[in-house]
């Protein structure tokens, strides 16, 4: 094993190297684009075997790497905001064929207005497709959980595509103190690929063709019993993890606690700015508040039983999203968060910020903080760290 | 481990559609007359419906997809194969 300054998206290509895939789809979108050229590099020099299948756009690069899993190789790609809306049909047909992939998702904002820096409404807004969803704090979480995520999908009481988010610019773009395992290591976790069925023309198979209404209801419940069961199965695979691969991570949870006890008060959030809201909450803690943090790291499997148990017992908790569910008064962590601890947690209110790069440093998140301890009076605000100026709408010309 | 019981996939053989058969509609069907085929496979070569089926050396008609239409009957070198009325 080895520690060297990466970015997130070094991270994410090394990961991809250790784990032996045999294709990757690509096609480059920003802030993800940096993997891929990685990948490129490294194919360039000899140092990896992987196919590289050039394609005209996301919607191919999910079809390609589709297809190459289904032949039976480990497959993978990355994608980003609108690369990944227009991958959405092929991403329902993956989780819907049962077959492994993994897949980085450097999240950033969806048009219009055009905007390439980061949130996380691109990734959230995939939740209900029936992909394993993790996300990454950092650098290191990106490389482990690309690691895993071949693992936990190749499993044969899973066998379901799982994608890993990471913060784009602020992970993907920024170098940090990454442990890079050594090939022996990955190979001794990384089990012989498994899938529940390979395309053949030696044996044919219909996949992916009509299914009778009952037939087709009986799947999408195999998909939701796979998801949730895969639980167990992440837990395991992140105690093994632990133990083969990098002893500093703990991978024994799905989700993260911080300071959460002792707590009367707790804020809920995923990705990168949960390394500023853990110096928010120390600060906090100096000054006697008793505050905590629960860092979602699976928003699918949604662990309600880990989640009620970190958050019971809380005076009042606070919900971060970095994204958007439009029409609802919150994002969409909040509204997973409220319908999991609407009966224990007297008061759960939300916050919505950071949305299309808006900064959200320590200095924002104390501010946030402390007017939640010191009572929120709506249960969902959208938090500006700026003055936002206005813009003149235009009005249409008259035409004679 | 076995596969678990909640493991289901979309998978299937390939095997012969309910949207190809003939259903009710067919005049004429194919006979062949294997006292006077003599197992060439033409007619199996040139059915368009692929219901022609190569059995013991001869050859065999689904009746169930057949179409009727004759192109077995005008391909065949002996006349071993009659359409007659299906009522
Ligand atoms: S009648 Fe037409 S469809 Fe029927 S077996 Fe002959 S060629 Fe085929
Ligand atoms: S074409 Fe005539 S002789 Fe040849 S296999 Fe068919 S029925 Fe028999």
């Amino acid at each position: 094993m080895i520690r060297k300054v990466i970015s997130g998206n070094e991270a994410v290509a090394l990961g991809v190297k250790l784990a032996r895939v045999g294709v990757t789809g690509i096609y480059p979108i920003t802030p993800q684009t940096t993997i891929i050229e990685k990948l490129a590099e490294m194919r360039a020099k000899g140092e990896i075997e992987t196919e590289i299948v050039r394609v005209e756009s996301e919607h191919s690069a999910m079809a390609a790497t589709f297809g190459a899993a289904l032949g039976g190789v480990r497959a993978f790609t990355a994608t980003a905001s609108q690369g990944l809306l227009y991958m959405h049909e092929m991403i329902w047909w993956v989780a819907g064929s049962r077959v492994p992939v993994v897949m980085v998702v450097g999240t950033r904002a969806v048009g219009a207005p055009w905007n390439i820096w980061n949130e996380h409404t691109d990734f959230t807004s995939e939740r209900d497709s029936g992909w394993i969803m993790a996300f990454a704090s950092n650098p290191q979480e990106a490389l482990d959980l690309t690691l895993q995520a071949f693992r936990i999908s190749e499993d044969e009481r899973v066998f379901l595509p799982m994608m890993v988010g990471m913060d784009g610019f602020i992970l993907s773009h920024t170098k940090t103190n990454v442990l890079i395992p050594d090939q022996e290591q990955v190979d001794d976790f990384l089990l012989p690929r498994r899938q529940p069925y390979v395309i053949d023309p030696e044996d044919p198979i219909g996949m992916g063709n009509i299914f009778p209404p009952e037939g087709y209801m009986r799947l999408r419940e195999s998909i939701d019993l796979a998801l949730r069961n895969s639980e167990d199965i992440i837990k395991e695979i992140g105690r093994e993890y632990n133990k083969k691969i990098n002893p500093l991570g703990d991978y024994s949870t799905l989700n993260v606690s911080y300071k959460l006890e002792d707590a009367d008060y707790a804020i809920v959030l995923m990705g990168a700015w949960a390394g500023d809201a853990m110096e928010a909450v120390d600060t906090l803690r100096e000054k006697g508040i008793k505050i905590g943090m629960l860092r979602i790291r699976y928003l699918r499997p949604w662990s309600e039983k880990e989640i009620r148990n970190a958050l019971k017992d809380k005076r009042a908790v606070l919900v971060l999203d970095r994204s958007t569910s439009f029409g609802r008064g919150g994002g969409p962590l909040y509204v997973e968060v409220k319908s999991t601890i609407s009966d224990i947690v007297p008061q759960i209110k939300g916050v919505v910020s950071g949305l299309g790069g808006v900064t959200v440093n320590k200095s924002e998140l104390l501010y946030i903080f402390n007017k939640f301890v010191e009572g929120l009076k709506d249960d969902v605000i959208w938090y500006y760290p700026k003055e936002v100026g206005k813009i003149e709408l235009r009005t249409p010309r008259d035409i004679e | 481990m076995s596969l678990l019981e909640y493991q289901y996939f979309p998978v299937t053989r390939p095997n012969k559609g309910a949207g190809g058969r003939t259903g009710a509609w067919r005049i004429v069907k194919p006979v062949v007359d294997y006292n006077k085929c003599i197992g060439c496979k033409a007619c199996f070569m040139f059915c368009p419906e692929s219901t022609i089926v190569p059995s013991n050396g001869k050859v065999r008609v689904d009746y169930e997809y057949c179409k009727g239409c004759g192109v077995c009957a005008n391909v065949c070198p002996v006349k071993a194969i009659s359409m007659v009325n299906e009522q």
